[in-house]
């Protein structure tokens, strides 16, 4: 399979994982999350649990798994507003339209808050970031998926396109802007 | 933390039903229960320990409203050192009963409100956790 590199000049770009309509909420957003662990801390004080080892973390439309997760325990009604994996980080995901993403990393920062109405829904990846979909994969230190609009900002990122056999006019299934 | 304090039937040596201890935020909130343990039935062990069935620990906010309540059908209580612990099962939930956890083999040190769960550890979130946006 040919490969091409692509070193962006450009200090950040993003790239539109999905084109959902924020409005509509599927039905498997709205599933259950199962988090299994080897073992948990649960800080009654902080409100605060630790999953350690082998933790893994499953969702309709995710699954991640880490060596050490970080969850702010919610409350009553609320939103998870912190969640940090750490150690070995892989994350893959659909984005409800067949396009499916891996996403690898040292570490990734959930965070969610509405400000001024706005909701702010971020997930943040250190460590050597890296994310494939069939057709390309891009590095880079930080990523950053934003949940709220569905896509994802690069800063200074490297990029490796996969040309699909018998096309050989466009390579890049994303939109980069 | 407050000063812990048996409210029923407790005996420190001998056997006990229903029995509850509770501890109280500090003032301004010195009225409230931060933390509730009670069980079914506590019997004595050597080295001044107690089996406890049915254990039941139970934290509220300083409005009174129920945090994190943890079960567990049997474990070992050290009520001078506020520790208990168990090979057995063990369930803990949020208040809400949107979180909720399963595992076997526990710790809970009461001076630091923790809890260690050691092995098998499930936990089931009903709200949203990522790849749930516009919730």
């Amino acid at each position: 399979m040919k490969k091409s590199v692509f070193l962006f000049l450009i200090a950040s770009s993003s790239w539109a994982a999905a084109q959902t309509n924020p409005a509509v909420v599927p039905a498997a957003a709205r599933a259950a999350t199962e988090i299994n662990s080897d073992a948990a801390d649960f800080d009654l004080n902080t409100h605060q649990a630790v999953y350690r080892g082998h933790v893994r973390v499953e969702h309709p439309e995710l699954k991640l798994t880490c060596g050490t997760l970080l969850v702010d325990l919610p409350t009553a009604g609320a939103h998870l507003s912190n969640v940090v994996a750490d150690t070995n980080v892989v994350i893959d995901f659909n984005d409800g339209k067949g396009q499916t993403y891996h996403v690898t990393a040292a570490k990734a920062v959930y965070a969610y808050k509405i400000e001024n109405a706005v909701t702010n829904e971020t997930v943040t990846f250190t460590g050597s970031p890296k994310v494939e979909t069939a057709q390309s994969t891009i590095e880079s230190e930080p990523m950053i998926w934003d949940r709220a609009h569905n896509k994802f900002t690069f800063i200074a990122p490297k990029m490796i396109s996969r040309e699909a056999p018998g096309n050989t006019t466009n390579g890049l299934p994303v939109k980069l802007f | 933390m407050g000063a812990l304090a048996g409210v029923a039937q407790q005996t420190p040596v001998g056997h006990a039903t229903d029995f509850t201890s509770e501890s109280y935020f500090e003032p301004p909130h010195e009225q409230q229960v931060k933390l509730r343990l009670s069980g079914a039935e506590a019997s004595p062990l050597p080295g001044g320990l107690l089996d406890v069935k049915k254990l039941k620990v139970e934290t509220f906010n300083e409005a009174g409203k129920p945090e994190v309540i943890v079960r567990a059908p049997q474990c070992t209580y050290a009520p001078l050192d506020g520790v208990a612990n168990s090979a057995g099962a063990l369930e803990l939930q949020t208040g809400d009963g949107r979180f909720r956890v399963a595992g076997e083999g526990f710790l809970w040190r009461q001076s630091a409100s923790s809890l260690t769960i050691s092995n098998r550890v499930r936990t089931m979130i009903d709200v949203p956790l990522m790849g749930a946006n516009a919730l």
